[in-house]
């Protein structure tokens, strides 16, 4: 079956996504790339005890997991792929792993950012990316959880 | 310098109220700095105190009812950093990396599994109109909130950095998979015992209340592709009425 | 009559829109607590009770996890319990009949809730915007009342929905229990089984667990089997 669903999330792996969208979209295997992630090991340790035991998680560096993702070992499971920030979905895209839509759902306010939804702020560096990769045909959207409504992020 | 008891309670009352200025550029943040204070007062004072406010003073959300784990592992860590422990990241560092797995585990354990399991028990009193029902409700929610609050702040204070292996113990994740079991059981329960009234109502067999099975997976299956429960009960509501005033 | 019992429902609202979020969430704030608290304090727990009853499951399975929000089923709860205990004295319908109605009418308005909860945790990065300055300017002994604050932002919110609740169901609640009086009566005890086969299914509808559906199906043979030897 492949990814059933690409999100930008800062928070990674919590509750919008184990108690909303892991049943909204049946999946049952939660891939995180992120690089920063990949180096705490404790951090890692306490993400995956967060999931039910049900559900496959591989966490790591982005260098590593667009392997895992174009390889045989995931291709019968649901994968929700989960990225930190804009940047990182833009490079695993570059690197290969293909996604038609991009779901923003939570990259918090600071100073200098635009904010878009509740949810999601963006600097203009991440506003950079994601043209970039709407401009590669990823349709980029906005969807906090399953039951709001989902508009297109511009 | 270890806190005293009333410092830790203060602390723990305080953190009742984390959520009271969420907002979403830090969410709870104000709140975390609020629930510290007691203590920080303790540790800091005057330059140094400002300077822990402002370290603090970042981007926070975990679940309310977890939250005094992480605010308890901030105190000790904030204490060995005083004594020259270096734990080899900041405190900062620690917050954010428990924050999230917390939230997960406590929405999960929490809202997803004993709210609505609470909830559940409690109307199979309130239906047939007793009123032990929103009492138990309180109880047998509120106990494990409570636990977890004021477990999470000594195991938090007491073990530092260690209260991640204190949270894997846990296992919070895998219990909340075996409540939700039991929600569906008490679920199946509930679905016979509506079941049960609607033949009361016609007067008719008990057996016909195995017609309640299919409506609940139909309108299970309505709300799977995301129809609002609200729509849902507002038609089929003025669907009854229209009967009803036709016959 | 109308406005002690008003004020009464306002303060529980209010208390029911602290706990929510802001303060403690003790959960006095779920509809099987808020509803009954109410109609109790009104002089009518049974129809809080089943009020309380029938809106309890409904919005369950919405959480309120991370950022989002749910649904109001608070104020809806409060609102609709003190909208069923006045159309009860004034139109002596049953107290079934007036509590379903009271909620088919109120509930839509609750969905002003989200919008007034949002626009209260918005206001609630004024906040800490100014503590931020207070911070920068070296100032800390503000920082505990501007979190405080918030509090009066979340009440405020409740107020609003409230208001919505209550407004809108002294509005359109008579005419509704005018025109299909008879029809309300009739329906009022389907109406009453319906609610909470609503909330079975939007609940099982987010569940994801192993052998689920053996499970529900297995009670739920089992419960009528049950039910039928008594």
């Amino acid at each position: 079956m492949g990814i059933v669903l690409v999100r930008v999330d800062n928070r990674l792996i919590h509750g919008q996504i184990l108690e909303a969208w892991v049943p909204a979209v049946r999946a049952d295997c939660i891939v995180v790339a992120n690089n920063q992630l990949a180096e705490i090991a404790f951090q890692k340790l306490l993400m995956e005890s967060a999931v039910p035991k049900g559900i496959k998680v591989a966490i790591g560096t982005i260098e590593e997991m667009v392997p895992l993702l174009r390889s045989e070992e995931l291709i019968d499971r649901r994968v929700l792929l989960l990225f930190a920030n804009p940047q990182d979905a833009l490079q695993a895209h570059r690197l290969g792993v293909s996604f038609v839509e991009l779901n923003l759902g939570n990259l918090h306010g600071g100073k200098n950012k635009k904010r878009l939804s509740c949810t999601v702020a963006l600097n203009d560096g991440d506003i950079v990316q994601l043209q970039a990769l709407e401009d590669d045909g990823v349709k980029v959207v906005l969807q906090c959880v399953p039951s709001d409504r989902q508009r297109l992020w511009r | 310098m270890k806190l005293p008891r009333s410092v830790l309670l203060q602390v723990l009352s305080r953190s009742f109220l984390l959520q009271a200025s969420w907002n979403y550029e830090q969410m709870q943040s104000l709140g975390l700095i609020y629930a510290l204070t007691p203590a920080f007062r303790r540790y800091y004072s005057g330059a140094a105190l400002l300077a822990a406010y402002r370290r603090h003073l970042e981007y926070f959300n975990t679940h309310p009812y977890l939250a005094t784990t992480v605010i308890g592992a901030v105190l000790k860590l904030e204490e060995q950093a005083q004594h020259g422990i270096d734990p080899g990241f900041t405190v900062g560092e620690f917050k954010s990396a428990l924050v999230a797995p917390c939230a997960a585990m406590g929405d999960a354990f929490f809202w997803g599994a004993m709210r609505p399991v609470a909830a559940v028990v409690a109307l199979l009193w309130a239906f047939h109109g007793s009123l032990w029902g929103p009492v138990f409700f309180i109880a047998l929610f509120n106990l494990p909130h409570f636990w977890f609050r004021v477990q999470g702040l000594i195991k938090g204070y007491g073990g530092g950095v260690r209260v991640v292996s204190t949270l894997q113990r846990w296992h919070l994740s895998d219990w909340a998979i075996c409540l939700k079991q039991v929600l569906v059981v008490l679920l199946g329960f509930f679905a016979a015992v509506i079941g049960a009234a609607a033949t009361d109502n016609l007067d008719a067999g008990i057996a016909w209340g195995l017609c309640v099975a299919p409506l609940v997976l139909g309108l299970c299956a309505l709300m799977r592709r995301r129809v609002s429960p609200l729509l849902v009960v507002l038609v089929l509501s003025l669907l009854l009425l229209s009967w009803f005033q036709l016959h | 009559m109308f406005f002690p019992a008003l004020g009464v429902t306002v303060v529980v609202a209010i208390l029911c829109g602290l706990d929510r979020t802001a303060a403690g969430q003790f959960m006095i704030c779920r509809p099987i607590v808020a509803a009954p608290l109410t109609g109790w304090l009104l002089g009518e727990v049974a129809i809080g009770l089943q009020v309380g009853a029938m809106l309890e499951l409904l919005w369950l399975g919405r959480l309120p996890v991370g950022a989002a929000i749910p649904p109001d089923d608070s104020q809806v709860a409060v609102g609709c319990t003190f909208l069923a205990i006045m159309s009860h004295a004034q139109t002596g319908m049953p107290p079934q009949a007036v509590a379903a109605a009271s909620l088919l009418i109120s509930m839509p308005f609750g969905k002003a809730g989200q919008l007034f909860d949002r626009l209260a945790r918005l206001a609630n990065a004024r906040l800490l915007n100014k503590a931020e300055l207070a911070l920068d300017s070296g100032r800390f002994e503000g920082l505990e009342r501007f979190h405080l604050r918030g509090m009066w932002h979340f009440a405020a919110a409740s107020l609003a929905t409230l208001t919505v609740v209550v407004g809108g169901g002294l509005l359109c609640l008579p005419l509704f229990l005018k025109y299909l009086d008879g029809p309300l009566v009739a329906a009022a005890p389907w109406i009453w089984l319906l609610f909470p086969l609503a909330g079975i299914g939007s609940l099982l509808s987010g569940l994801k667990v192993p052998r689920a559906s053996l499970l529900f199906g297995g009670s739920f043979v089992l419960g009528l089997f049950i039910l039928a030897l008594r």
